[in-house]
Formats: C-alpha cells, sequence, structure tokens
C-alpha cells in the first residue's frame, strides 16, 4: 500500500508542476508585462487606511 | 536636488542578476555542508560495562528505554554520545569581528542610500 | 522620462491594475503564525534537551518565549504602522535603508524556505518511519508537499490560509489532548517526571549547556514573526496584524510549556534530544494506539501547516524585491486571476525541492535559525530608530507597544545570547553565512542598486524623519 502512495505522491507532483507550468506560460503569454507587475506598495494602503492624527 | 532617473535592465541583465543570486544561494548555503563545517563537536565516551546502572539510568529509565526497543548495548552510543563544550577564543573572535563588521557595513551603507531616498522624497515636491 | 515610467502612468490611466487581495482576517494571521511554529513543537525544540538536558529546554523555553515575545510587540507597532507585503523588508527600508532592507529581506527568504525544506523533510520521514517499507524513500513525499503546497499558495491566498487554519487547528488540538490524558495533575501514574529528571541529570552539562540551548529554543517559537507578511493582504492591517500576532505568541507558549511538561515526563533526556518526533514517541509511550495515531497525524499537519505557511511568506519577500527593482522586476507579477506572486512562487519552489533532497533535517534547522537571529538583531535597533525617527504622536500607528525601550533591549541581549550558543554549535557555519551576506551586500550596494528608483521606495504617507 505504502509503495502505491509513493507512486501517487509522484504522480501528482508532476501533474499539479505541468498544471503550474501551463497556467504560468498561458498568462505570461495573455497578459502584458505591465499589466502584471503593476501592483505598487503603499497603493491600498493611502485608500483604505486614513492616516490622519 | 534632481530626481534620480535608474537606467533600463536588459533582459539579459536581469537574467544574468538572477543567475548570480541564484549561484550566491547555492554557494552559501551547500558549500558549508561540502565541507563538512555543519556540525557540532559530539564524539562518544565509550565505557566498558554496558548496563543501565553504568549508563546512569535509574529503574523508570530503563522500562522507558526497553519499551523504545533499546537494550544497554544499543543505547550505549546515544547516552555517551556527548558535547564537549570548548570556547575557542581565536573562533570566537573571528566570528564577533566578522558579524559587527557586517552589522557597521550595513548600517552605514544603508543610512547613506536612505538619506538619497529621503531627499528625493521630501525635496523633490 | 523613460520608458518605465511611461509605462506606469499608462497602466494607471487605463485602471489595468493587479495587487495582492484584501481578503484576511485575524484568525487567518493566527494561522499563518502559528501555522510556521506549531511544526517546532512536534521537532526541533527537543534538540535544546540533547544541548543542556531536560531542565535547560524548558529554562530556554520561557527565556527565548521572552524573546518572542519582545519580537511580536516590537513587530506588532512597526508592521501596524508600515503595512505592506514582505513585512520587516518593509519595514527597513522605510526605517533604515534599502541595503538593510535587500539584506533582512534575504534573511526572511532564507529563514522561510530553509524551514520549509525541514518540514518537507520531516514529513517524509515521518511518514517513512511510520511504513516501516523496506526501499521506500522520503524523496516522493518531499516532492508532493512542497509541489501541492506550492500549487495552493498558486491558486490563492485565502484559500491556502483556510487551509492552514483548519491542519493548524487540529494539530494543536492533537496537543491539548495528548496533555489531558496523561492526567497531569497526577504524577507517578502516567507522568513519571521526577524520576526521570533528577537532581543529578537535569542539567547534564551545567550553565554552559542552557546557554547552548538557546539555539533550538529558538525552535519553540521561530516563524511567529511571518505574520508581518500578510499586510498588505489583511483587510484591516492595523487591528488585525498585532490581534493574530499576539493571540498567536500566547497560544505558543501554552503549547510549548504542555509540550515540555508531557515529553520529560515520558522520556529520558538522553532519548528526548535525539529523536525526531518527541510528541508522536510520547504518543506511543503512553501505550494508546489512538493517541499515537492522533500525535503521527497531527504531526504531518503541522509540517503541512508549517511549509505552506513558509511557502507564502518566503515568495511575499522575493515579490516585495522585485517590485522595488531590488531583483529583477520580473518578480514582482501578479497573477490576474487568482491575485499571487505567481512567478515568485514558482521561482522558489525548484530551490526549495533541491535543498529538501540534499540537505539533512539539522542542518536545514540550522541555517533558518541563523538568518532568524540575525532578522531579530535588526529588529532590536530597528524599533529604536522608528521611535526616534517618528516618535509618539508623529504618525498614526496601528499599536503602540510598552515599556519601550526595555523590550528591544531584551532582544538584543538575547540575540547575543544565542549567536554565542551558535558558536557553540555552529561557529563556523555562522561566520560563512555572515561573510555570504557581505558579499552579496557589496554586490547590492556598488552594482544592483542602480536600477532602484530612489524616491518611490518610501511609499508610506509620512511625514519628513526627524533628523534627516
Amino acid at each position: 500500500m505504502w509503495m502505491a502512495i509513493n507512486y501517487a505522491c509522484w504522480g501528482i507532483s508532476v501533474l499539479l508542476a505541468l498544471w503550474m507550468l501551463y497556467d504560468w506560460f498561458k498568462i505570461d503569454t495573455t497578459y502584458s508585462e505591465d499589466v502584471l507587475t503593476s501592483s505598487r506598495e503603499g497603493e491600498l494602503e493611502a485608500v483604505s487606511e486614513k492616516h490622519r492624527i | 536636488m534632481s530626481r534620480y532617473i535608474p537606467p533600463e535592465q536588459s533582459k539579459a541583465g536581469q537574467i544574468f542578476d538572477i543567475a548570480v543570486v541564484v549561484v550566491a544561494i547555492f554557494v552559501a548555503l551547500w558549500l558549508p555542508l561540502k565541507l563538512g563545517l555543519a556540525g557540532a563537536a559530539k564524539s562518544i565516551d565509550p565505557l566498558d560495562a554496558k548496563t543501565w546502572d553504568a549508563l546512569g539510568q535509574n529503574a523508570t529509565m530503563a522500562s522507558i528505554w526497553e519499551k523504545l526497543g533499546y537494550t544497554p548495548e544499543t543505547a550505549h552510543d546515544i547516552i555517551q554520545n556527548r558535547f564537549h563544550y570548548i570556547i575557542d577564543w581565536p573562533t570566537l573572535i573571528i566570528m564577533a569581528i566578522v558579524l559587527v563588521a557586517y552589522f557597521v557595513f550595513l548600517f552605514r551603507a544603508s543610512d547613506r542610500e536612505y538619506r538619497e531616498v529621503i531627499n528625493e522624497k521630501f525635496d523633490d515636491k | 522620462m523613460t520608458a518605465a515610467v511611461e509605462t506606469g502612468l499608462t497602466a494607471t490611466i487605463h485602471g489595468d491594475r493587479v495587487s495582492l487581495l484584501r481578503v484576511l482576517g485575524p484568525a487567518h494571521v493566527w494561522a499563518l503564525g502559528v501555522g510556521i511554529v506549531l511544526v517546532g513543537e512536534f521537532t526541533g525544540w527537543n534538540f535544546a534537551a540533547d544541548k543542556g538536558g531536560a531542565l535547560a529546554a524548558l529554562i530556554v523555553c520561557w527565556i527565548v518565549g521572552l524573546l518572542y515575545t519582545s519580537v511580536a510587540m516590537i513587530d506588532s507597532e512597526v508592521t501596524s504602522t508600515v503595512a505592506a507585503a514582505g513585512g520587516q523588508y518593509a519595514q527597513a527600508k522605510h526605517i533604515v535603508g534599502p541595503l538593510m532592507a535587500f539584506n533582512v529581506a534575504l534573511f526572511l527568504v532564507f529563514a522561510y524556505t530553509m524551514l520549509e525544506v525541514s518540514d518537507a523533510i520531516l514529513l517524509g520521514d515521518t511518514i517513512v518511519a511510520k511504513a516501516g517499507v523496506e526501499g521506500l524513500t522520503h524523496n516522493s513525499f518531499i516532492a508532493a508537499t512542497i509541489v501541492v503546497l506550492a500549487w495552493l499558495n498558486y491558486r490563492g491566498v485565502l484559500m491556502t490560509l483556510n487551509v492552514n487554519f483548519v491542519i493548524t487547528a487540529i494539530a494543536y488540538v492533537s496537543i491539548v489532548i495528548l496533555f489531558f490524558s496523561v492526567s497531569p495533575w497526577t504524577q507517578g501514574a502516567v507522568l513519571k517526571l521526577n524520576e526521570l529528571v533528577t537532581p543529578g541529570n537535569a542539567l547534564p552539562y551545567g550553565w554552559i549547556g542552557v546557554i547552548a540551548a538557546f539555539q533550538f529554543g529558538i525552535w519553540y517559537y521561530l516563524g511567529i514573526e511571518g505574520t508581518t507578511q500578510a499586510a498588505e493582504e489583511v483587510r484591516s492591517p492595523a487591528r488585525s496584524l498585532p490581534y493574530g500576532t499576539m493571540a498567536g505568541m500566547i497560544t505558543l507558549l501554552i503549547a510549548a510549556a504542555m509540550t515540555w511538561y508531557v515529553c520529560a515526563s515520558l522520556m529520558p533526556w538522553e532519548y528526548l534530544g535525539i529523536t525526531y518526533y518527541p510528541l508522536w514517541d510520547a504518543g506511543k509511550l503512553t501505550g494508546s494506539p489512538l493517541l499515537e495515531n492522533l500525535l503521527f497525524i497531527a504531526t504531518l499537519l503541522a509540517a503541512l501547516a508549517s511549509a505552506n505557511g513558509c511557502i507564502n511568506d518566503a515568495a511575499r519577500a522575493w515579490f516585495s524585491l522585485g517590485r522595488d527593482r531590488y531583483l529583477p522586476s520580473w518578480f514582482s507579477a501578479v497573477h490576474p486571476k487568482y491575485r499571487t506572486p505567481y512567478r515568485s512562487i514558482l521561482f522558489l519552489l525548484p530551490i526549495a525541492l533541491a535543498f529538501a533532497f540534499i540537505a539533512d533535517l539539522n542542518q536545514a534547522i540550522t541555517f533558518s535559525i541563523l538568518s532568524g537571529v540575525l532578522q531579530y538583531t535588526f529588529m532590536s535597533i530597528n524599533i529604536m530608530m522608528f521611535r526616534k525617527k517618528w516618535p509618539l504622536g508623529s504618525i498614526r500607528r496601528g499599536y503602540t507597544h510598552p515599556f519601550h525601550p526595555l523590550p528591544a533591549i531584551v532582544l538584543f541581549c538575547l540575540c547575543m545570547v544565542t549567536f554565542f550558543a551558535i558558536f557553540l554549535g555552529f561557529g563556523s557555519q555562522l561566520i560563512a553565512m555572515t561573510v555570504f551576506y557581505f558579499l552579496i551586500s557589496l554586490w547590492f550596494h556598488f552594482y544592483r542598486y542602480k536600477f532602484v528608483r530612489r524616491g518611490d521606495q518610501f511609499s508610506m504617507p509620512w511625514p519628513k524623519p526627524q533628523g534627516y
């Protein structure tokens, strides 16, 4: 039984790794680099937390 | 003060920088393993008489060892495997110097960069 | 104006921006902090007994508990004010300076990645020990742990931390169940503390052993400061972060005390010091198959929760480095659908896998501890500078910690003791690591920093710091 679990673990790892690679490729080719890297630090902070004393 | 415009980095440059960091990480973590630097000074002080009594185990301890599947012979190497704490002064001094030098450099260089950041952020409006 | 600045503007104009999602509450912060740390009760803390005896393990449990209470208080104050992904990295950037921030981020990534590696190895070894099948190695379990958790993290932070909450809670409850099922109020029935910890063997190495034990005493709590990494994804950071972190710290202090009491009352210290599964062994020694199996499963869940939180935290720190261009900005991409720093998660995955296959548990733990202690040293100095540059009242703080500067001083002193403890076991390792940080700092300061925009790094809406 343990050997079966062992192989199942390898299988799941490979499957999920391939899925992530596929999704990565899909996202990187669908969206432009500017959109993907458009997150800025403190941007939400300025909106959601009013900084008054 | 004028605004600092950083140069645009080429794709190849970006990949090269990633490679530098990855190699550095591997060297820092893997090299000490390879050189056998990791690991504390532990060694076995052998005993001739291999009984629970000689190993300093009372009846309760002995019963637990046995429950865990050990005999005095097999437990000997575990119980007598001891640390030998010796303060190696040269290494300690080198360590202290390296640590202090590192932190001093960190804070001084950071401060220089920080002043630039503050100047640009607050005077450039 | 350069192309980069222009594109930044265009993106704003079109409103086409992707950022991390603000979806987490205090329970998630608790799950992230305690989830990472709790595995320390299932393995790791007991090596402190190896270093100095059972009593030394208890003494460091309390003293290091004090160290971490200081860490939690200081961290809560700074991070409830500097609420950005990257946690201590963003703090360092706003308070000390860019080079410090770069180093802090590396401390974080190292500490968490190596902790993740330790968790995966522990999980693999536990399963192999349980199975007892010849020819079964831990590799497939390590791979599955790291890849499945990376996938979970890739798919979204809310689900990741919901899962963490559930498995951490189960692991925690199992410690409580173990504690109450061995009748802790009567000694002699199951627990035999006074026969196992005697005046003759309580401190086998004397006080130097207690100091040496600090190194692994850290493992009772290492990672609780990771709660700050969630700052950008928490709905109300100023409230949730201090609350979740403090609640986590209290939970851990209770768990650590219970764990020590049960384990030290069930095993001789020589065995306790070398076993990889102190709680699972404690379950076995009670003679109840139910408890044994419960603790086996709890060990696996604790390791999973910890690795899960570590992937989350390491990826956030790496992501922030990319966002400020400390590293190529390619890493700062956010997944448009799942809203996670997906490239950072993917990048760190093979690194974790590689180390999980080549390093052993003890070494991975030591790497993690080293980076942790370097970071705590920074934190003690950081809070002093924070209070000096922005005194109380000059900016709005989500939480103000009491007794300043006492916690900072306590933290600093305990860090020095821990450095000495590491020297007793892993002195050359510490020197090698520091030399690495030194060299990479030179690389950053003299070369890489030229790609960084200066003023943009300071993103908090604060007044100018005093003294500048």
